[in-house]
């Protein structure tokens, strides 16, 4: 068994060793297509606070799962959710590249003939525009709830702590500690992709600036075919 | 700028989003090393001169549901070995350790609990390797249903 200390730093170097070898090819595109949509602007605040909704989400994860005790029966309340957080990734993905090309159909497909706007195209207008950095936060509250593997192993650990604690109320917190070490541990690898998406010749070129729109719309389907056959 | 530059910049971007967006999803290249099939029964395997047997049920194996796993060595294992244990992880990708604890169930058996998580990408090639402390380790690659 090992001490407290040791536990959060595995949760924490499993973070950092997971965040380089999975989360990179998984999130990156999710992380590269925020730092393309947000052209001239920095980066860094909407991308703190996209990881601090996305830990807090983990973090209330752990907690539930470490106070039931078993990933097993959470997640299978969680999946349908799941589904359609993935679905509502690809489209925002691809809506985002459609909106940075300027292809944005949203006259076209979701408006009437008398031209006015659709509720659909009006919502999908403001979060793609939105001048709010704080957008992010909820967003990543939302996002952390993506089905993801290293994080359904770092929950199993959770549930673990939580069957082990003497009382439920130290469960709840160890559970909820140690994925916030998890979470924290992701940060570095995927911060790392944004700020290479993020550099000053690659927002400058249209001709560059549009293709990275093109693939942020392919990757948008590619995680909307992944949400269907999840 | 010279032409050739922008299209090196503009290969880059392809080829770093098109690995972003695919290396998640580049299809189950490691099926081929699959070397035992768990949802019909238990697998052998080779370890430090005797033998290992794995067992997982309840089968077919499912990823996200509790599974029984349960081993059983050919030879007794030496006096004062630590007790065995079972790595479960994707070859070729890191899903983060995920280790199930063995506890004795008599005449050279052991068992414990543990679940196979699910990966989005859809590949289903999973590995546990099976250590006893200070005496060797086993490789078993299995397919697991989602």
């Amino acid at each position: 068994m090992l001490s407290t200390e040791a536990l959060y730093l595995l949760y924490l170097t499993s973070g950092f060793t997971v965040g380089f070898g999975h989360c990179i090819g998984m999130c990156g595109p999710l992380v590269v297509s925020f730092s393309l949509n947000l052209k001239e602007k920095s980066i860094r605040a909407p991308q703190l606070l996209y990881h601090l909704g996305r830990i807090t989400t983990y973090a209330i994860l752990g907690g539930v799962v470490a106070a039931s005790g078993s990933l097993t029966m959470v997640a299978a309340q969680m999946e349908s959710i799941q589904k359609g957080v993935m679905i509502f990734t690809g489209v925002l993905i691809a809506f985002m590249g459609l909106a940075m090309a300027g292809w944005m159909p949203f006259g076209k497909v979701f408006g009437d003939h008398s031209g006015r706007r659709s509720f659909i195209s009006n919502a999908f207008d403001r979060l793609l525009k939105v001048k709010s950095t704080m957008v992010y936060l909820p967003l990543g509250l939302l996002l952390g709830l993506l089905p993801c593997g290293p994080v359904y192993t770092a929950l199993l650990g959770a549930a673990r702590t939580g069957m082990e604690a003497p009382a439920i109320y130290q469960g709840v917190f160890a559970g909820m500690t140690l994925m916030i070490a998890f979470g924290l541990g992701t940060v570095p690898a995927l911060f790392l992709v944004a700020k290479l998406a993020d550099l000053g010749w690659l927002k400058s070129r249209d001709t560059i600036y549009r293709i990275g729109a093109v693939l942020m719309i392919i990757v948008g389907i590619i995680f909307i075919i992944k949400a269907i056959r999840f | 700028m010279h032409p050739s530059s922008n299209i090196f910049k503009i290969l880059l971007l392809a080829v770093l989003l098109l690995i972003l967006s695919s290396s998640g999803n580049a299809g189950d290249k490691y099926r081929e090393m699959i070397n035992c099939d768990l949802h019909q029964g238990a697998c052998t395997r080779n370890l430090s001169g005797s033998t290992v047997t794995l067992a997982v049920t309840p089968r077919p194996v499912k990823a996200m549901q509790d599974l029984l796993f349960q081993v059983a060595f050919s030879a007794k294992l030496p006096p004062n070995t630590k007790l065995p244990y079972i790595d479960l992880g994707m070859p070729g990708m890191k899903m983060g350790p995920n280790r199930v604890q063995l506890k004795s169930a008599g005449n050279g058996t052991y068992e414990g609990r543990g679940v196979i998580v699910r990966c989005p990408s859809g590949r289903r090639t999973w590995r546990a390797t099976i250590t006893v402390p200070d005496f060797g380790q086993t490789d078993f690659i299995f397919d697991v249903i989602y």
